[in-house]
């Protein structure tokens, strides 16, 4: 019998809950992330014009690349100015 | 508590067979360092009244820490206060009067060597390390039984644990024997690995490089590669999930490279080196273990390239046309998110300016002659070729500043549609078709490194992943924080 | 595509609803890693591959036909 040490980072997967939904009705305030691929801002244009239409407040941000997970400034911005997003588009 | 003595033996050793008769007869506590049947069969043949205890674990042994066997301890209140290694007449007769104990000595010679103590034997000395260094917490990894009906690499294989090719097990003795060379706590956290925010302490890099076949004392290498992997700016999570084939390509520059058997002459970049090719896998089996990432799932490259396996060469310092490596004689490693190398031949040119322009050339096709500011790129510059620019006089500056002048194109011909192909610039950035774009974004962006054999006028380029801020930068680290 | 997702847990974790967008190329990946990210229901939604030569109109006619899909996943009517 071989006895190896495990190579793995051993982390063993927490389960990471999500956020509460919205009470029905509440006005909410939807951030759209351009992750800044092309062809995605022709995408959340669209988008926005949509669901302003809806009645819907829409903030357009972006994060420099997409090559990155989200810089703290732009996850503050969606902090304190929205409840929701909507981040688009991987391809 | 009066003194008392405590003898270590083996069963092996006829020096033990000489005096045990003796340390029997006198009732002397006897500790065997072997086995249970090689200990019973040992008193048999000695006609022994009572049969020598058994020294479990080897921990008797390994606190006293004789060189030899027989040793005869002297011991009050369980601390030594005397010792006899092998056969001393005069001296075990005066221990012996010190525990009170009247030992039959007189047939010994007054001298004779022990045997070697098993504790000093190097496999299991090996064995010893590990259990030591499992109780003093420096091995927390936790252990992998593969069972005995198992094939070992197909386990690993099973297991996910591997790149595609067989790996070195990595039992505890192997790693604990690799982290010998570092005097790094194997728990100091070297960097956290993405996607899964794997921590890759020393210890778990170590694992990994055993596994990777690394030779021990490459592993301070090894420890600044994944350092640099782990910085920021290096962007690791974005280059595991790109669709482009770029992977990590390690550069080692500086006299700890030769001290290791790096290769940066001939086939540097080729197959048959152990320290080059054991260093670019081990850097890799660490981000996809530690990591977490897997071909297809987090890692989307299209195609990759045989690098993402293992990429990882050093520079040459000797005949080379500009220093190599720190000024304070150091030495770094640089990480760089490339592709695959191209060739560039250039059999003719005698003058720094007409070989420069051949490198542009190979330098404004990386990726696509027509996609400019996006790209990085790393010229290896051969020997044969480096004498020139040497002759000239010409520094690595020189020769980068030279080649980001000579990439730049007018906007015309980079447009999208010039030439016939789709790509290139949006026309609606070009207001005059004449005026020049460069290939790169700052003359810096051209990594210029040396290395290869004698002959050959030849040079290399490597085409980075995408670069600067919205991408990947090289990230240049200290073996010596590491050794 | 990984690091949206990353973002995307993140933003739940800070409370936020949120929901990625990408293409359908990477769908499996996408549940893959959302499982050994310990959040196997992290919301996405996938439009049809390959999207950088759709024209204009394409794009628009993308965003219109996954509007609702993605307002539901936010928990917004």
């Amino acid at each position: 019998m071989v006895e190896i040490l495990d190579p793995t980072g051993e982390r063993e997967a927490v389960e990471r809950p999500l956020a509460a939904r919205p009470p029905a009705g509440a006005p909410v305030r939807i951030a759209l992330l351009d992750i800044r691929k092309p062809r995605g801002d022709i995408f959340l244009d669209e988008l926005e014009a949509l669901l302003t239409a809806r009645g819907h407040a829409v903030l357009r941000t972006q994060k420099p690349t997409f090559t990155k997970p989200a810089p703290a400034d732009v996850r503050r911005e969606i902090a304190e100015q929205c409840d929701a997003v909507i981040e688009a588009l991987a391809d | 508590m009066p003194a008392e003595l405590l003898a270590l033996v083996k069963h092996d050793c006829p020096v033990c067979d000489q005096i045990l008769p003796a340390l029997d007869a006198a009732g002397v506590r006897v500790v065997s360092q072997s086995t249970a049947e090689e200990t019973t069969a040992q008193a048999e043949r000695l006609g022994l009244e009572r049969v020598p205890e058994l020294d479990d674990g080897l921990v008797l042994s390994q606190r006293f820490d004789p060189d030899a066997v027989p040793t005869v301890l002297l011991l009050d209140g369980g601390e030594e206060r005397d010792r006899v290694e092998g056969i001393q007449r005069d001296r075990l007769a005066e221990v012996g009067r010190a525990a009170g104990v009247a030992l039959a000595v007189g047939d010994l010679p007054a001298h004779r060597p022990g045997c070697a103590s098993l504790t000093r034997d190097p496999v299991v000395a090996r064995r010893l390390a590990a259990q030591a260094a499992r109780r003093d917490g420096r091995l927390r990894a936790r252990t992998i039984a593969l069972g005995e009906l198992e094939d070992v690499q197909e386990a690993l294989h099973e297991r996910g644990l591997t790149d595609g090719l067989p790996v070195v097990p990595p039992t505890a003795e192997r790693v604990v024997a690799m982290l010998a060379h570092t005097s790094r706590d194997p728990q100091d956290l070297v960097g956290v690995v993405p996607p899964y925010e794997g921590r890759a302490t020393v210890e778990k890099v170590a694992v990994n490089a055993v596994m990777a076949g690394c030779p021990d004392d490459a592993l301070p290498v090894v420890l600044a590669a994944v350092e640099a992997a782990c910085q920021e700016p290096f962007a690791l999570h974005g280059l595991i999930a790109t669709t482009h084939p770029a992977g990590p390509t390690c550069i080692v520059s500086g006299p700890y490279a030769e001290r290791i058997g790096m290769a940066a002459a001939g086939n540097c970049l080729g197959q048959g080196n152990r320290a080059n090719l054991t260093i670019g896998r081990a850097l890799q089996l660490t981000v996809r273990n530690v990591g977490g990432s897997r071909p297809r799932v987090e890692d989307r490259a299209a195609h990759g390239w045989a690098g993402k396996v293992s990429s990882c060469f050093a520079e040459r310092a000797d005949d080379a046309p500009w220093p190599i490596g720190p000024l304070d004689g150091s030495t770094s490693v640089t990480l760089m998110a490339t592709e695959g190398p191209r060739l560039i031949v250039d059999q003719l040119a005698r003058e720094p300016e007409g070989l420069a322009a051949s490198f542009a050339s190979a330098l404004q096709s990386i990726a696509h002659p027509k996609l400019v500011l996006a790209f990085d790129a790393l010229l290896l510059v051969g020997p044969e070729h480096g004498r020139v620019f040497a002759q000239a006089g010409w520094s690595r500056e020189r020769l980068r500043d030279a080649l980001f002048e000579l990439t730049r194109r007018p906007a015309g011909e980079l447009a999208r549609g010039a030439g016939g192909s789709p790509e290139g610039i949006d026309p609606k950035w070009i207001s005059d078709p004449q005026m020049p774009v460069t290939k790169f974004a700052a003359p810096d962006r051209i990594v210029i490194a040396y290395a290869g054999g004698d002959a050959g006028l030849f040079s290399m380029v490597f085409g980075s992943w995408a670069s600067g801020e919205i991408g990947s930068a090289p990230v240049t680290t200290r073996v010596e924080d590491w050794t | 595509m990984s690091c949206g997702l990353h973002d995307v847990l993140s933003f739940e974790e800070a409370g936020k609803p949120a929901v990625l967008v990408a293409s359908d190329v990477f769908t499996q990946a996408a549940a893959d890693q959302a499982v050994k990210l310990g959040a196997p229901g992290v919301h996405r939604a996938f439009v049809s591959h390959p999207v950088q030569d759709r024209t204009d109109a394409e794009m628009r006619a993308m965003a219109s036909a996954i509007a609702d899909e993605l307002l539901a996943a936010l928990g917004v009517a």
